[in-house]
């Protein structure tokens, strides 16, 4: 950005440079151990490679076993885990949802949105708001498409006027969209239930049945990152790259980079309004402190950029260790709420700092290392 | 209605003061940085609980300085904040825009949590710099001292940074670095300095900005997202990096937002700047008195 982009900036970049280098060295001694194990394990992965490899990029053994480990940890966490652990993977779910949602728009293109808790935060209003002032009735399959069809809609009212500017312009714009939307909540609280929110949304979760309620929010997840991979890794995806990279490239090509913008919004539009609805059955009520305040955006973000930004797999890394470190590690400790977020913001500046492309990215390429055969 | 009026001028005039002095620092940064410092917001939350802690002995310890050293205190350690926000953090990343504007926003974060926790979410009140105020007679409204305080050192910094930037050699290196960085560096202008001397300059607006608001206000770990908000639209509205269009641009703000809450309702503050804001950004995307966002 400036002319001083020719010299190695500053002792951030020289710290963790010489970080990867000592990492990098270890890294290569590891391969001698985990290389024949990643060559027996790769038959495994060649069967997925050749199958779906395709579409979802190919593995070597040691990634594939990650990658299918983590499946079923996630499958069978009702199985080995704990009431609180339980309970810290349903809301690590719902964040997971809105983390990849945010990726695809913000992570992809480059645009930076503070804005993308009025989508989710819509979206769970609309399924409250529907069933306090329409018809306390109304089934699921009602509420639940209309309000993630908001949230595509408020999708399309921010993202017209706000792509029109580019960089921070365009992320200032956003975090105002979060303020007008907490603003109306006083005025309009006739509907909206003002400063307490709205109760009385049905919860999906049952105590009595944790183990059911689990899949009602793992497989939404697991849905919604599986979609959202198909598309990353499509022209789309490659597009919203590129607009990342280099704007005015991509206009040259002859793609209107606008209209691709537009799109990826209203893509992250439909899990920021699965996860919305999720987040509104999850507490059986809506309120402006829980969906719609600037720091819930902020979290996504954080999420994101802990596991990695721009490859949606982070964003869902991201989730669970953000997730689990603030309900599980932390809370182990017995620090109060507030210590618990400062240290977590700490953890997160640090990533920030020293491990740009994000912790999961970091540990994707250190097993590709360690499987010794792609130097 | 004629009291009304008259209220909406006064108060109008020195929310919108107050206004100037956030979005003047805001603005600086982003305009010799290129730098979105969403921990603005964060460092006039700074000011207004050092002057809390300094001045109320029953915060931390027994430390009771009076009111005006407190002000000179909190303003000055406000500066030296700002100043150690970017020699410590923003001075190694800011080749990269997102990665600054997400870690600022992380600092800022971090701040209302560790004032949360250190001081709780209750809203505080502070000893007032000036206290009285001053009645109106025939209008029956009366303002209190400490607005117009406010106002007065609003104008008075104003005028000195203006003073600075224009007349003096130091100050010119600053405007000339926010007009073209490459430029400045080639008639011989050392870029670090200029830097820091714009975060020192921003974090005493803000420190200014931090007391008088927490003296009008209750001092909380929340306080940071409005001023910081209303910087944003101000600073669009006016044009990034250009102190003019954010002064012309407070006012109008300042007075809307006033105009509102006497004569509409106070749930709809936030309403109409944001429809102006709108509207600016259609019809004149680089704001009254912009230039375009490039990079260099």
């Amino acid at each position: 950005m400036s002319s001083e982009t020719g010299r190695p900036s500053g002792i951030a970049s020289r710290i963790s440079g010489a970080a990867g280098r000592a990492g990098g060295a270890a890294l290569d001694r590891l391969t001698t151990v985990t290389g024949p194990i990643n060559r027996a394990l790769q038959p495994l992965a060649n069967v997925y490679n050749r199958l779906i490899g395709g579409y979802f990029g190919e593995m070597n053994g040691l990634q594939f076993v990650l990658v299918i480990g983590t499946l079923v940890g996630l499958l069978t966490a009702p199985f080995w885990g704990n009431y609180a652990l339980i309970q810290a993977m349903i809301a690590a779910s719902i964040w997971a949802i809105l983390a990849m949602g945010w990726d695809i728009q913000s992570g992809y293109t480059g645009y930076i949105s503070f804005g993308h808790s009025v989508l989710s935060g819509g979206a769970g209003y609309t399924t409250a708001m529907l069933i306090h002032n329409v018809n306390p009735e109304l089934p699921m399959l009602v509420t639940i498409p209309v309000s993630v069809l908001a949230a595509l809609g408020i999708g399309l009212l921010i993202a017209l006027p706000s792509l029109r500017l580019s960089g921070p312009y365009f992320s200032l714009i956003t975090f105002v969209a979060v303020l007008i939307f907490y603003r109306m909540m006083n005025p309009l609280s006739e509907y909206t239930g003002g400063e307490t929110g709205l109760a009385g949304v049905e919860k999906i979760f049952d105590i009595t049945e944790p183990v059911q309620s689990y899949y009602l929010f793992l497989l939404p997840m697991l849905a919604v990152a599986v979609a959202l991979l198909i598309v990353a890794r499509s022209n789309i995806g490659l597009i919203l790259l590129a607009i990342r990279e280099n704007e005015s490239a991509v206009e040259a090509a002859g793609i209107n980079a606008t209209k691709f913008k537009i799109w990826s919004f209203m893509l992250s539009s439909i899990p920021m309004g699965i996860g919305g609805v999720l987040l509104a059955h999850r507490f059986g009520g809506v309120d402006p402190g829980s969906f719609i305040v600037v720091d819930n955006s902020i979290e996504m973000i954080a999420m994101a950029v802990v596991g990695g930004m721009g490859s949606i797999l982070g964003p869902l890394g991201g989730a669970f260790f953000i997730i689990l470190m603030e309900d599980i590690v932390l809370h182990a400790f017995g620090l109060d709420a507030q210590l618990r977020w400062a240290i977590l913001w700490i953890i997160v500046l640090l990533i920030l700092v020293f491990a740009r492309q994000g912790l999961f990215r970091k540990l994707w390429y250190g097993l590709e290392r360690l499987g010794g055969d792609r130097r | 209605m004629l009291d009304q009026i008259l209220s909406v001028l006064l108060l109008g005039a020195v929310v919108s003061a107050i206004y100037a002095l956030v979005a003047i620092g805001f603005t600086m940064i982003f305009g010799v940085g290129g730098v979105l410092n969403l921990a603005h917001g964060g460092l006039i939350m700074f000011g207004a609980y050092a002057y809390m802690v300094l001045t109320s002995s029953s915060v931390v310890g027994a430390i009771a300085v009076p009111p005006a050293a407190g002000f000179v205190i909190a303003v000055v350690g406000t500066a030296l904040a700002s100043y150690a926000l970017y020699a410590g953090l923003v001075r190694y990343i800011e080749d990269n825009v997102v990665i600054t504007f997400l870690s600022t926003v992380m600092v800022a974060l971090l701040l209302t949590n560790l004032i949360h926790y250190r001081f709780g979410a209750n809203p505080q009140g502070t000893p007032s710099v000036l206290s009285g105020s001053l009645h109106l007679e025939g209008f029956g409204t009366r303002i209190g001292y400490m607005y117009i305080l406010g106002f007065v050192l609003s104008w008075i910094t104003i005028g000195l940074l203006w003073y600075y930037v224009t007349q003096t050699d130091e100050g010119r290196s600053i405007l000339a670095t926010s007009m073209s960085e490459r430029g400045a560096q080639l008639t011989g202008v050392n870029l670090l300095s200029v830097k820091s001397r714009t975060w020192l300059i921003a974090g005493a607006f803000a420190g200014i900005a931090g007391v008088i608001l927490g003296t009008v206000e209750p001092t909380t770990p929340q306080m940071w997202l409005n001023p910081l908000a209303n910087a944003f639209i101000i600073v669009v509205i006016g044009g990034i990096g250009s102190i003019k269009g954010s002064v012309v641009a407070a006012y109008l703000i300042g007075y809307l937002q006033q105009f509102t809450t006497e004569f509409i309702g106070q749930g709809y503050v936030g309403i109409p700047s944001l429809i102006v804001l709108v509207a600016v950004l259609l019809l004149l995307p680089e704001g009254l008195y912009g230039r375009e966002f490039a990079h260099e």
